[in-house]
């Protein structure tokens, strides 16, 4: 059953001719309260290494649970959190978990052989399939309606450069990587690039029109004829370049502190500014679709800032019974539930341009990770938990799931957006379709 | 019936040719000198106008004092016709007969009467003119270049090899070094240093530079089983990254736009070993050695996948190019010539647009241009090992204190090496105030760098100038380089140097052997031989298997390497173009024309081909592949070519596209008994009586080139003529006398000199008094018809001389 989205096609689905249409929809019992489609939106983030589960999972399931110590930083939105613990990834074949956990982290199909070798199994390439935020983005971009300007945006933090198995999570196709922007910089050149050329253009233009003019006088009275045309041209530009300044006037730029390296013990900083600019491109409506991935998997960062001097990935091999260990992998993944948080935060506080609630209200936030658990490397168990109402589903919720491949979830993903794939990544992975969540 | 089908639909085959007199038309908008043996009708309109007409309306239609009006309007030639049949002369209306009412007609409407004929009689004068396209993307490639230093390229060719054993490049594992002609290995399951490496781990880097050509897109393509990257100009982001092999893909393209006549840093990797975790240790046994092969190919613009001929990589590396890749729309050359004298919106755009990508390129570079100590930013771990990525990277971030200055430097030394002189106080104070009370002193630079690129300063020549020797440089470097003067010449010009003949001439002398001039020059050779109209050569494939596109393209460069090796020869003799007997032929080649190439040789060798028969390019293969149809020869064209291009007449446009008679209707004609049948009318003979007879001197060679006797069967006549401007009637039969009487004429020196001139100095040669052109002529006689010592020569001749009316117009008011 197709749902009825806006009062023209409902009158097209009633088959009245286009003559009548003036006169019905002038009528008051027809006007939809919801003249558009809302606009759906979809981030990713991706944090490595596994997490601790003592500290990480509710001991309940249903809508009664507690967060413990890992995820207490997302208290404020617990009524709008969805956490499913028991969602494994099944994807086997070449290379090892690591570059499994992360490549086929969102295609749900087996990484092609290559010349790729991990700790251990078999060297690997690229994964053989398009991830599903790319995948969603593609549906998004075929409709007019639904269609951006970028479709979606990858955002990085520190995610070391180059490019190999464990530093890749989305892919435009088979063998097809999508590298992140990490850069916070680069990213804000690729959104608003354009609109400070253009501003820095016509901040010399007075300049150019006044040597044209002293130039003019220069030249014989036949040649100044090219010049005068010329100048012409330029009070175009002119006047081009200000009726595109009125016409963005609405849309203020975000301001990024200037200067900040790439370096480790920026993370913070760069990880805020990146969600900053996440938040600001779903305000213009650049992108309905964003990832944001943290380091790589096997990501090393050394989280200084609280109290952890040793890399993420050193410390994640630990065995559980290593308190100081667990402990301070515990606070790592708390740092990372306090920048979903912020995400969170940012997009309930920003109204939906154009509609109604907040960018929250019509966003989903999905944490996941290229492990279950950093010391065993089991891709059992991977985290997902979610946060915001973008997509139907029932928040609110902590979930105990019995082993369900992770592609089911990706296909529900798809679903959320009406996008109604049978299968996704490996079919042999989405038996029972995809996973009910609403 | 195919036959027939390729003229009715002429996409299908030979496009462009099949409607012949569209190319004619395409081309033949001239306002030079009018049509000299062309007209014999018209000699009988200028004996009637000057016995009837000019005593009224003056010998050149001025008007007299009985009738002042002069003689100028806009009808066309049948309408004008009627009028003097009706009405002239004033005396006795009427008494002329049609025909030679329609002669005077004709006559005055070409010389005098319509607007082209004012246009074309308007003396010529230097223009104002913008930058060129070419020269536009010149300029900015060594704009930003002067702030790095200059490259000399060596005389050697290929590319430096290292080969390693094991995974990782560094010395310690260093088996070999050695120069590779090119990159085109297949080691099979071997080691390419069989005691050194083992076959199953090995590594390749192969450095140096890509030196091009052609300008627009060039695709690169690495061909290898296992991992690969390449990097092209830019040596931070690879062009091609396959370092992780993945699948069985075993073909990697990526496309880049290059500048023709530069050399472009080149860097290609190869390792046939695993990435990331090294397990080599723990492996008990070596694992079997997989087959491995690698080859580096290109295509350039509009030609075919190749592996990257030697002759175009250079074993050194000099700096990054900045290239504009900004569309502009094509330059005016309605004259036969590019020129920059219109100016349209669309040009302005792309002005802007370039201006912006050189802006965001200089920001993205401004540290290195502008001298500052550059730290690296990013943690880059020393391999693939993923636990060896650190993190521990405190580089302070506090900003340079003197950095500021020196962007402030960079700024004014951009501005005063755009506008080529010495920055104005003026100016110079106008780039200062862009960092007045600016925070960011990035953004400062940017704004200088829009300032500049969209002043009309920059775009426009020698605006703003004295006509000093400021002037004077940048003359001769954009009619040698089409680009900016370098350093030296900028001294030259400051110490007053170029006001000195025998100072200019030195420095034309130097800069004549640059990689820039060799580019300039062979663009118009290219020109000259009309092989820059991109024409369709394709060919009926029934009528002639195996000339493939790969053959086409094999051709080409076949003219190229022809005309580089007269270019670049010591004597660089224009006779040679018109007089060599060899063709260079490759294998592919060799094996179409039927011809052997010398034991040993490899890639494109000079060799004879019917020697008695080739005169340089009027025999080329590919230049008579060019002026051919799909199946048959086309004297027209090559008539066309002579005429035109080789001797310089002017031809009208024909009155309407005419198709030529297809072969089949007439199966027992030659094609040049076709031609005479077509063209027999008088309205055609008028032109077609010079085109013809040189056209038909080739017919020894159809439509592929190839040398015949016989043509449908019967034996090929290839007796021509020519009357020269002279009157004198020259016969010749077949294409070496053909060669034998262009190689002395005048006209055709005269042609090639006018033709150089143009495309040096996009402007008119007239412009420059009467007695340039004769001058020349004698100078290229005197200096053994060397093409680079009239480079020079023009190149002197045209730099101390602005545009014509600066001076005038200041004195008047």
């Amino acid at each position: 059953m197709t749902q009825i989205t806006s009062r023209r096609e409902f009158i097209r689905t009633l088959g009245l001719g286009a003559a009548s249409l003036p006169f019905i929809l002038n009528l008051p019992s027809l006007g939809f309260a919801n003249q558009t489609r809302r606009k759906q939106r979809l981030v990713i983030v991706f944090s490595p290494n596994g997490v601790v589960p003592m500290t990480f999972w509710p001991d309940e399931e249903g809508t009664e649970f507690t967060l413990k110590e890992s995820l207490k930083p997302l208290e404020p939105f617990k009524n709008r959190m969805l956490i499913l613990h028991g969602v494994c990834d099944k994807v086997r074949g070449d290379g090892d978990n690591h570059m499994r956990g992360i490549g086929c982290l969102l295609t749900g199909i087996e990484l092609f052989p290559g010349n790729i070798q991990g700790g251990s199994h078999t060297p690997a390439g690229w994964a053989s399939g398009i991830s599903i935020d790319q995948e969603i983005k593609n549906f998004l971009q075929a409709d007019p309606a639904t269609r951006t300007r970028f479709g979606s945006l990858e955002f990085g933090v520190l995610v070391p450069e180059r490019a190999d198995t464990w530093t890749r999570m989305v892919y435009a196709g088979p063998n097809k990587p999508v590298s992140p922007i990490d850069d916070p910089y680069q990213m804000f050149r690729k959104l608003y690039g354009r609109t400070k050329d253009r501003a820095a253009l016509a901040s010399v233009l007075d300049e150019v029109q006044e040597d044209l003019k002293k130039v003019s006088q220069a030249v014989s009275a036949a040649d100044r004829r090219l010049l005068e045309e010329h100048a012409g041209f330029v009070r175009q530009l002119e006047q081009e370049l200000k009726a595109d300044a009125e016409a963005k006037a609405g849309h203020a730029l975000p301001e990024l502190e200037p200067g900040i390296r790439e370096e480790n013990d920026n993370m913070p900083r760069i990880s805020r500014m990146q969600m900053d600019l996440l938040v600001n491109s779903f305000v213009n409506d650049f992108a309905r679709i964003a990832t944001l991935q943290y380091t790589n998997s096997v990501g090393q960062a050394k989280m200084r800032w609280i109290g952890v001097n040793e890399g993420h990935h050193e410390l994640s091999h630990e065995p559980f019974s290593n308190k100081e260990a667990t402990d301070k992998l515990t606070r790592i993944n708390r740092w990372f539930a306090e920048q979903i948080a912020y995400l969170a935060e940012r997009l309930a506080s920003t109204p939906e341009p154009g509609g109604e609630g907040t960018l929250l209200d019509n966003t989903l936030i999905v944490w996941t990770n290229e492990l279950g658990e950093g010391n065993s490397h089991t891709l059992d168990n991977t985290p997902f938990v979610m946060v915001g109402n973008g997509l139907d589903f029932k928040m609110g919720r902590s979930l105990k799931l019995k082993r369900v491949p992770h592609n089911r979830l990706l296909m529900a993903l798809a679903h959320g957006f009406g996008h109604r794939i049978e299968r996704f990544g490996n079919p042999d992975y989405c038996g029972g379709g995809p996973l009910n969540l609403t | 019936m195919s036959d027939r089908k390729s003229f009715q639909s002429p996409e299908r085959l030979g496009k462009p040719l099949s409607m012949l007199c569209l190319f004619l038309a395409a081309t033949a908008v001239s306002l030079s000198e009018p049509v000299s043996a062309c007209a014999a009708a018209q000699k009988d309109g200028a004996k009637i106008y000057q016995a009837s007409c000019a005593k009224c309306h003056g010998d050149q239609g001025q008007g007299t004092k009985k009738y002042a009006r002069t003689l100028e309007g806009d009808l066309a030639v049948p309408e004008l016709t009627d009028l003097i049949a009706k009405t002239m002369p004033e005396d006795s209306p009427g008494s002329l007969s049609r025909e030679e009412a329609e002669a005077v007609a004709r006559y005055i409407h070409d010389r005098f009467y319509s607007a082209v004929a004012r246009e074309r009689n308007r003396p010529a004068r230097i223009e104002l003119a913008r930058l060129t396209v070419r020269q536009t993307r010149q300029v900015l490639a060594d704009l930003v270049g002067t702030f790095r230093g200059t490259f000399k390229p060596p005389q050697e060719r290929g590319l430096q090899a290292a080969y390693y054993s094991g995974r990782r490049m560094d010395r310690r594992a260093l088996a070999l070094e050695r120069l590779d002609p090119q990159v085109d290995f297949d080691f099979g399951t071997a080691a390419p240093v069989a005691e050194k490496i083992e076959p199953h781990e090995f590594s390749i880097r192969w450095n140096g530079s890509v030196l091009a050509t052609d300008t627009g897109e060039h695709e690169f393509v690495v061909r290898t089983e296992h991992a690969c990257r390449l990097w092209v100009n830019d040596l931070k982001q690879p062009l091609i990254d396959a370092w992780v092999k993945s699948g069985n893909e075993t073909e990697y393209r990526g496309s880049i736009y290059l500048l023709a006549g530069r050399c472009y840093p080149l860097r290609l990797e190869f390792s046939k070993s695993k990435q990331g975790v090294d397990d080599s240790q723990k492996q008990k046994e070596k694992p079997p050695s997989a087959p491995a092969s690698i080859r580096l190919l290109w295509r350039k613009p509009g030609r075919v996948v190749e592996v990257i001929p030697q002759r175009h990589l250079v074993p050194a590396q000099g700096p990054e190019v900045f290239v504009c890749s900004t569309p502009f729309p094509p330059d005016d050359r309605s004259l036969g010539w590019e020129r920059g004298t219109t100016v349209s919106k669309e040009w302005d755009d792309a002005t802007t647009e370039a201006a912006i990508q050189t802006a965001n390129y200089v920001a993205d570079h401004l540290d290195e241009l502008a001298g500052v100590r550059q730290v690296d930013r990013r943690p880059r771990p020393p391999s693939g090992d993923p636990a060896a990525i650190s993190f521990d990277n405190k580089q302070p971030s506090a900003p340079n204190p003197e950095r500021v200055q020196k962007l402030r430097d960079f700024a004014r030394r951009f501005a005063e090496r755009a506008f080529r002189r010495p920055l104005s106080s003026e100016w110079a104070a106008l780039v200062d105030r862009q960092f007045e009370g600016e925070a960011d002193p990035d953004l400062a630079v940017k704004r200088v760098v829009l300032l500049t690129l969209k002043s009309p300063r920059f775009w426009f020549r020698e605006i703003g100038g004295e006509n000093d020797g400021y002037d004077v440089a940048a003359r001769l470097s954009f009619a040698l380089w089409d680009s900016l003067p370098d350093a030296e010449l900028l001294r030259a010009a400051g110490a007053g140097e170029l006001h000195d003949p025998n100072h200019l001439r030195a420095q034309a002398e130097r800069m004549i052997r640059d990689l820039r001039a060799t580019a300039k020059l062979r663009e118009f050779l290219l020109h000259w031989t009309r092989a820059d109209h991109g024409l369709d050569v394709s060919k009926d494939p029934m009528r002639f298997p195996g000339f493939d596109a790969a053959v086409i393209a094999d051709l080409r460069t076949s003219l190229e390497l022809f005309l580089d090796d007269v270019l670049s020869s010591d004597k660089s003799d224009y006779r040679r173009f018109l007089l060599e007997e060899r063709v260079w032929l490759n294998e592919r080649l060799a094996k179409f024309y039927g011809l052997a190439l010398p034991e040993g040789s490899s890639g494109f060798v000079p060799v004879p081909m019917d020697a008695e028969h080739r005169a340089g390019v009027l025999t080329h293969p590919y230049l008579m592949t060019s002026f051919a149809h799909a199946k048959e020869s086309s004297p027209i064209h090559r008539g066309v070519f002579l005429a035109r291009g080789i001797l310089g007449v002017s031809l009208r446009p024909p009155a309407e596209a005419i198709a030529p008679l297809p072969a089949d209707l007439h199966p027992t004609l030659t094609t040049r008994e076709r031609v005479v049948l077509q063209t027999q009318p008088a309205q055609c003979m008028s032109c077609h009586g010079i085109i013809n007879p040189l056209g038909f001197t080739l017919e020894h060679f159809d439509a592929v080139g190839r040398y015949r006797q016989e043509d449908n069967g019967k034996p090929v006549d290839a007796s021509g003529s020519y009357r020269t401007r002279s009157g004198k009637l020259v016969e010749v039969r077949g294409a070496r006398q053909l060669a034998d009487f262009l190689v002395k004429s005048d006209e055709a020196h005269a042609a090639f000199i006018e033709q150089m001139f143009h495309h040096l100095i996009q402007q008119p040669v007239r412009a420059y008094g009467p007695e340039t052109l004769a001058e020349l002529q004698k100078s290229f006689a005197a200096g053994d018809f060397d093409i680079r010592r009239l480079a020079v020569e023009i190149a002197v001749r045209a730099a101390p001389r602005g545009h014509s009316e600066l001076g005038k117009d200041k004195q008047g008011g």
